[in-house]
């Protein structure tokens, strides 16, 4: 199914929302033709430099419960590897040659006259938007990347000193090893940036190596913290975003999501949260640029499905259903149940309730069944998560705690559980 | 496998995967480059890329994408022998066991089915041009719709009051349950595609439709029994295979005195029968054939289902005679190659000696003027591969039409 899945972000028309997001899956420009070929509507280029990094080797880890995929992502790599002047020759000829698509180009400076340069270098360049790396947690210098990121003072100071020095729209990347996002977002609003876009990765060790006694990956005997992506970080980059659209000082600011986008159903949760323009890293590290097709097929029959003509339609329509936890409705109880039908007679519910929860079921040891103890439970629904069946537990009861009817009241609940 | 012993002649479905079960076995695919499995289907049905949509969990996608390319989708997710083909093909043979395709087909298949959904539609872009196709089943059916995507005006004629062709009357619904067939059926319908049905095209008319139409194509199956030229091959109560199946369909009730069935064959066609005689309640069943069980036509996937029925299988004999007065007692036996003879007691005999052509569409295979595809001119493959041929000769009919 083909869609109009066109939304235009700051300014600049896009094809559909997704965006590959700065990293090495836009390296170089005959990479990004085949990135551009399958769908993709625009990037933002590898982070550039004045000068080209030096890397160390290995540089990956991942965290993955089946054996051929991977669900969480740690890397240990800077910015682009090659100096200003060759990203600057890859970048004219990407423009050249796809002039509908639309390029985004990251830069990251040591000091101001270098996001100057910087800045001036890929405007001429062509690129059609600025996005700023206030946000990489590896770098092997602390005058850039996340350590300026955590700094509102210079993130207002650098942010500045490039839109001073161009006309295109200028994106600040955000850092999540901080508290509140919203105070550097602030500051580059401040600064004169259009949009911010989060999250860039999370600080991390993800494991240790046992034998040589130090984190993964080894290099050559030592490891270090740096930064970890994939699925597995979209629950950290959903809060973040959700920080941001709610807050009243960066209501004019346009969002660009990203972290651990992988099928259609995550982004369109970062839309419905606010973003109008995605970005993609991990899950194109792992499975190619092909995943783009059924990021588009997906969305596509999802607006179907649901009348929706224009994406614009659901930016940001779940932003005021995510409330402070005070504000929610504590009045009820919804009282599973199981049905015997699709009962395996596992157990793994009453173990689940008897230890990690309220003694709420019962084990009839002889049948091999459960019996949910209407008295005892509490609603949690930690043995519908437990559960290996689907559909087998199921909400089915509200109970008021007060003990009355309220028959006039309607409790909205979930309608998939998978 | 495990065969219920309570599976029904007529079930509303073959059990399929739920979302969770999908999920699992799409996320052992390996996501291969240029995949393999691709190039085992005969008619381009694309499983690396629904599967790929199912693993990413696209399911609308993975239906759209299958129903695009193989207007047969949820039939060939059931029947098609997915072990020779796809399957055998699948990169993850090399670690374990290949990634259940056919299963995954139907899990998307059926999610169309159960949530009625369309993804196909009738085009706006007429191109002018109007094509009879003779026969309702496979490869007219994709020969049709490949068409009528084009814009092409399609009218199918097909003798039958119901179309499908082998699909209706030749496969037991046990296998191809009937709301599948009527499920794939309706994508036609959806394109707009028009039957004319208990309309048996003649020799004449067919010349005539040659004028009257910008293309003709012919897919008109093998609906001739063989028969086996041995003594007593004209006793009562010796019946074709095809026409016992199409009869087991239509009215099931009048077999329930099938008594001692004896079923000379070793194909698909041989061990549908020999299933549906036990699901009918025969009393006993045999089913004899000269090739080795090993070397038998029939899939292993059928040859396995027929075994854990009960029902013996019997290889290397050859029929020498039917045995009776006016209706066959016993059928005699010989061994191919040892000489050991053998005779069994049938009060029914159902021959799955192979099919052919029937004598008047048999000239039409070479006749000028037409295209052709199917079993009519493959003599007999599977479901998937007349789809091929189907939407092989839509695309030379287009060829012709825009030169
Ligand atoms: C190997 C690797 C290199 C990255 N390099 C950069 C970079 O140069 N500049 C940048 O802004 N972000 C960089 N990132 C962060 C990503 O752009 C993205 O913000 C993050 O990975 C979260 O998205 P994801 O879960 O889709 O990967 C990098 C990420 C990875 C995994
Ligand atoms: S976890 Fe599910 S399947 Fe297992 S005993 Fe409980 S209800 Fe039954
Ligand atoms: S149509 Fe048949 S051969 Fe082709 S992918 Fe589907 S199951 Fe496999
Ligand atoms: S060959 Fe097998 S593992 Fe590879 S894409 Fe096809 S189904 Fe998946």
């Amino acid at each position: 199914m083909k869609k109009d899945l066109s939304i235009d972000f700051l300014g600049v028309h896009c094809e559909n929302p997704f965006f590959l997001s700065s990293s090495p899956v836009c390296n170089n420009a005959e990479q990004i033709s085949k990135a551009f070929d399958a769908g993709w509507a625009g990037i933002f280029y590898k982070t550039v430099g004045i000068e080209g990094m030096n890397e160390c080797s290995p540089r990956f880890d991942i965290i993955s419960n089946e054996p051929s995929s991977w669900t969480g992502f740690k890397n240990m790599e800077q910015i682009s590897e090659l100096p200003l002047e060759k990203n600057v020759i890859e970048i004219k000829k990407l423009k050249e040659s796809y002039p509908t698509k639309v390029i985004g180009v990251s830069i990251m400076g040591s000091n101001e006259e270098e996001w100057r340069t910087l800045a001036k270098a890929v405007t001429e360049a062509g690129a059609d938007i600025i996005e700023l790396n206030f946000s990489c947690p590896q770098m092997t210098s602390h005058d850039m990347g996340a350590d300026v990121g955590q700094s509102p003072e210079l993130v207002e100071k650098y942010t500045r000193a490039v839109v001073e020095s161009t006309h295109l729209p200028v994106v600040a990347k955000m850092t999540p090893n901080i508290t509140k996002m919203s105070v550097p977002a602030i500051a580059a609003a401040k600064g004169g940036a259009k949009s911010v876009s989060a999250i860039n990765t999370i600080k991390s060790l993800t494991n240790l190596d046992l034998d040589n006694l130090t984190g993964k990956p080894v290099v050559n005997g030592k490891s270090s913290v740096s930064g970890y992506s994939g699925n597995a970080a979209k629950p950290i980059a959903l809060r973040f975003i959700t920080e941001l659209a709610q807050c009243e000082e960066l209501k004019d600011l346009e969002l660009s999501g990203m972290g651990g986008i992988e099928t259609w159903q995550d982004a369109i949760e970062f839309i419905l949260l606010g973003c109008r323009n995605l970005q993609v890293t991990t899950s194109v590290m792992q499975y190619g640029y092909r995943i783009v097709d059924d990021l588009i097929s997906g969305l596509s029959h999802y607006m179907d499905e649901r009348g929706v003509d224009r994406l614009e339609e659901l930016v940001g329509i779940a932003v005021d259903n995510i409330v402070p936890s005070e504000d929610l409705d504590r009045s009820f109880m919804i009282i599973p149940t199981v049905d015997m039908d699709k009962c395996l007679g596992c157990g793994r519910c009453y173990i689940s309730c008897y230890d990690g929860s309220h003694q709420a079921i019962e084990w009839d040891s002889q049948n091999r069944k459960p019996i949910i103890l209407e008295d005892k439970c509490v609603g949690c629904h930690l043995c519908l998560n437990v559960c290996p069946v689907s559909n087998c537990i199921t909400p089915e009861k509200v109970v008021y705690k007060d003990g009355k009817d309220h028959t006039d009241k309607e409790v909205v609940q979930q309608l998939v559980y998978q | 496998m495990v065969v219920n012993p309570t599976v029904e002649y007529e079930p509303e479905q073959v059990e399929a995967f739920d979302f969770r079960m999908a999920m699992e076995e799409a996320s052992r695919c390996l996501l291969c480059e240029d995949a393999p499995c691709k190039y085992g289907c005969p008619s381009g049905t694309a499983p690396d890329q629904f599967i790929r949509s199912i693993r990413f969990k696209n399911v609308n996608g993975a239906a759209e994408i299958i129903r695009e390319n193989n207007i047969l989708g949820a039939s060939c997710a059931l029947i098609c022998p997915h072990e020779k083909l796809c399957e055998a093909a699948c990169s993850r043979c090399g670690i374990d066991s290949p990634i259940q395709i056919g299963k995954l087909q139907q899990f998307a298949t059926e999610y169309e089915r159960k949530m009625d959904k369309t993804y196909l539609s009738q085009t706006d872009t007429y191109s002018g041009k109007s094509v009879a196709c003779i026969g309702a089943g496979p490869a007219s059916l994709a020969c049709a719709a490949e068409l009528s995507k084009q814009g092409v005006d399609v009218t199918i004629f097909d003798e039958h009051s119901q179309p499908g062709g082998m699909l209706r009357y030749e496969i037991p619904p046990y296998r191809l349950p009937e709301t599948v067939v009527d499920h794939d059926i309706s994508q036609l319908e959806k394109l707009g595609v028009k039957f004319e049905l208990n309309h048996k095209v003649t020799s004449e008319e067919l010349e005539q439709m040659k004028e009257k139409y910008d293309g003709v194509f012919v897919g008109v199956g093998t609906w001739e029994a063989k028969t086996l030229n041995i003594p007593g091959s004209n006793l009562d109560g010796i019946f074709p295979a095809i026409d016992f199946l199409s009869k087991a369909r239509e009215n099931k009730e009048s077999y329930s005195s099938l008594g001692n069935v004896v079923i000379i064959g070793g194909g698909d066609v041989a061990m549908d029968s020999a299933a549906t005689c036990k699901l009918l309640g025969a009393d006993s069943i045999y089913d004899v054939f000269v090739e080795s069980l090993e070397h038998a036509p029939a899939t292993q996937k059928e040859k396995m289902y027929d075994f854990q029925m009960g029902i013996p299988l019997i290889s290397e004999f050859m029929p020498v005679a039917f045995i009776g007065d006016e209706k066959v007692e016993r059928v005699r036996f010989e061994h191919v190659t040892n000489g050991s003879t053998m005779e069994l007691e049938a009060d029914t005999v159902i021959l799955a000696v192979g099919q052919t052509t029937r004598d008047e569409a048999e000239a039409w295979k070479q006749a000028a003027g037409i295209f052709t595809g199917g079993d009519m001119v493959n003599g007999g493959d599977t479901v998937v591969q007349a789809v091929a041929e189907g939407k092989e000769a839509a695309a030379k009919m287009m060829n012709t039409f825009n030169e």
